[in-house]
């Protein structure tokens, strides 16, 4: 069923989309091997952070430079998706680390599985879920940041003209636009992941309190939040870095490089500007 | 210039009066263990000692460790009182808990001695801490529009709660994830796009599509190997099983399906205004354009949140011994299968939304179109 659905979807692609399609089929294979990768380098022992922050940055960098081109504007998108990253993993990581997210939930508990998995695996699975829920957000992030920063562009070469202030808010006006449809999309791929859970609930006839303290309910909902919340920060702060980005340099960007090397000098021009614009 | 100060004057006061209320529902739920009539205890004192060593399948050495844990009661007639709780967890924690100072616990407590056992952590506080730290942002950044998001997530889930219990009592599930479908995507649209054209080209396109998305999904079904449903997760009454998933998967694609939908609506819409005089051909090259844009990235959202969350158990069984073919076939078919249908209805989102948004909102052009015909 697998394999047919995935000649449908292959088919569908490239007879809808042409060499785009066939593009982003290709970089969809890329996808699922990182994330093969990431999943059998813990397994192995590898530590499950590191594993996942390394799998995270080669994400970041094909998603963006090799489908959307090394440009100003996705240097912009890039620095944002890690600056979300590294700071939902610091602020959410130890909320879920003390909430106890890992390991089987009260359900699984008592399915069959858990009786024949052995359960002494010398691996840490507080951190493996850590490193899950992370990764899973780093999908509609980087949608997102890519949608607000290439409009920044967009609207900066039609009218370059504009201050660092006016391309923000043009940015945030874009971001307000696609936030909206992307917490549905997110919504409803959690309320459909979690159907069987709900019935389950039901059949049971839990408490209320029993459900609201569970860990089941609180694995599935834990990374739908986390996911809408990271779209939520990352608009500003694609908005402020693009804006800041096409702004602080008037003259030709370098590529690559040297560009870091640019950002860095633009550092405290920088701030002054995020100061101008918060004011 | 007044004017100014004074909109960021009613902002600034808008955004504390947010954290205000913010902080007051955190501090609430952190102590509201009056409210339940289970046991509630919260741990002063952990002393943590080591017990054992276990072998694993793959000569792993499992460090299990046993914990002395005091805590007092939060409520109830026995508020106040001290208790001595034990237990025991592991290095990996898959099948246990370790519990820590400060935390709170739910507890059944042996009232001749003066000792309970612990029934599982009080999580009310953490899904209020995420849920609150959502709404917060999606408010404060978006103002009246957040507002507008929230309200549709919150009547989306009490009609999805409503349509829940009726199936609970009894009624076909089929039948009632096809009115769902219809009350979720009206709605949603209606929130999303408000009362337009736009909106009505989006909505006709989100039900052509998953009506599409349907068929493919049964003929595929009924041609291939059957599914072991029993796999899944959170089995509950086999009899049910395949119309459940079936439920599920169509409500995940349909959350993609409105969003491709509205995008391409909104685009179509947005082309027309600035050039009422636009011909047909441009247009569809426009709607291309868009379509490819979306595609690849919105394929990569699904994938990216579907299967996220099959991860840690899929490191626990590859450790376990299974095989990758294994995996793919028994332990995460259903998530792949999500997905796939999920960026199916995608795909077919683009082609669908397109030719009903340039059919109702270009009206002009295809007049013209038919007369020069």
């Amino acid at each position: 069923m697998i394999l047919v659905l995935l000649g449908i979807l292959f088919g569908l692609m490239v007879l809808i989309g042409g060499n785009r399609g066939l593009d982003s089929f290709f970089a969809l294979v890329r996808t699922v091997i990182a994330f093969g990768i990431d999943i059998y380098l813990m397994a192995w022992g590898f530590p499950p952070i590191p594993a996942t922050f390394l799998i995270s940055i080669f994400l970041v960098v094909t998603v963006l430079y090799i489908q959307n081109g090394r440009n100003r504007k996705m240097h912009a998108a890039a620095i944002s998706v890690v600056l979300v990253l590294l700071f939902i993993f610091f602020t959410a990581g130890p909320l879920l680390w003390s909430a106890g997210i890992s390991g089987y939930n009260e359900i699984e508990q008592y399915e069959e599985i858990s009786m024949y998995l052995s359960a002494d695996l010398d691996i840490s699975m507080s951190a493996i879920s850590l490193a899950a829920i992370v990764l899973g957000l780093l999908g509609a992030i980087m949608d997102t940041a890519v949608a607000v920063t290439t409009a920044v562009n967009e609207v900066y070469v039609n009218k370059p003209e504009l201050t660092g202030k006016q391309l923000f808010l043009s940015g945030m006006s874009v971001g307000k636009d696609i936030l909206g449809t992307t917490v549905n999309t997110l919504f409803f791929a959690g309320l459909g992941e979690s159907i069987m859970l709900a019935v389950l609930f039901m059949r049971n006839e839990d408490t209320l309190v029993a459900i609201l303290n569970s860990k089941a309910l609180f694995q599935e909902l834990s990374g739908l939040l986390l996911g809408a919340t990271g779209c939520l920060l990352i608009i500003p702060l694609s908005s402020l870095v693009c804006a800041g980005f096409l702004t602080l340099s008037k003259e030709k960007m370098p590529e690559d490089k040297q560009l870091l090397q640019k950002c860095y000098k633009n550092y405290k021009k920088f701030l002054k500007f995020v100061k101008n614009v918060l004011k | 210039m007044a004017d100014e100060r004074k909109r960021k004057l009613s902002k600034k006061i808008k955004a504390v009066g947010l954290l205000l209320v913010f902080t007051v529902v955190l501090v609430f739920v952190s102590r509201d263990a009056f409210l339940y009539s289970d046991t509630v205890a919260k741990v002063t004192f952990v002393r943590n000692t080591f017990s054992h060593e276990e072998e694993g399948p793959n000569e792993e050495t499992e460090k299990y460790y046993q914990q002395e844990i005091r805590a007092i009661i939060l409520n109830g007639t026995q508020k106040g009182k001290e208790i001595v709780l034990s237990n025991m967890y592991s290095t990996s924690g898959i099948n246990d808990e370790r519990y820590r100072k400060g935390e709170q616990l739910f507890i059944a407590v042996d009232n001749r001695e003066e000792s309970g056992v612990i029934e599982g952590k009080k999580r009310d506080i953490y899904l209020a801490v995420l849920i609150g730290v959502f709404s917060f942002l999606l408010l404060f950044l978006n103002e009246w529009q957040g507002g507008i998001i929230l309200l549709s997530l919150i009547l989306n889930m009490a009609i999805f709660l409503a349509a829940l219990w009726s199936y609970g009592r009894g009624n076909n599930l089929i039948m009632l994830a096809n009115i769902l479908m219809l009350i979720f995507s009206v709605l949603t649209l209606l929130f999303a796009g408000g009362f337009h054209k736009k909106t009505l080209a989006a909505i006709i396109a989100t039900v052509l599509t998953t009506l599409l998305c349907y068929g493919i999904y049964e003929i595929v079904l009924h041609t291939s190997a059957r599914l072991p449903y029993e796999m899944m997760d959170y089995v509950v009454n086999p009899a049910d099983l395949s119309d459940l998933f079936l439920t599920g998967v169509l409500m995940g694609s349909l959350g993609a399906v409105m969003d491709v939908s509205i995008s391409i609506a909104a685009g179509v819409s947005e082309i027309v205004k600035q050039t009422p005089d636009v011909k047909l051909k441009a247009l569809i090259q426009s709607v291309r354009e868009m379509g490819y844009d979306i595609m690849g990235t919105m394929i990569n959202v699904l994938f990216f949140t579907y299967i996220s969350g099959a991860i840690p158990m899929m490191v626990v069984k590859i450790k376990n011994g299974y095989t990758l073919y294994h995996l793919i076939h028994f332990q995460i078919v259903f998530e792949i299968i999500r997905f796939l249908m999920g960026a199916v209805g995608i795909v077919l989102a683009i082609p669908v939304s397109g030719a009903c948004a340039v059919l109702l909102l270009h009206t002009a052009g295809i007049k013209k179109w038919r007369r020069a015909k």
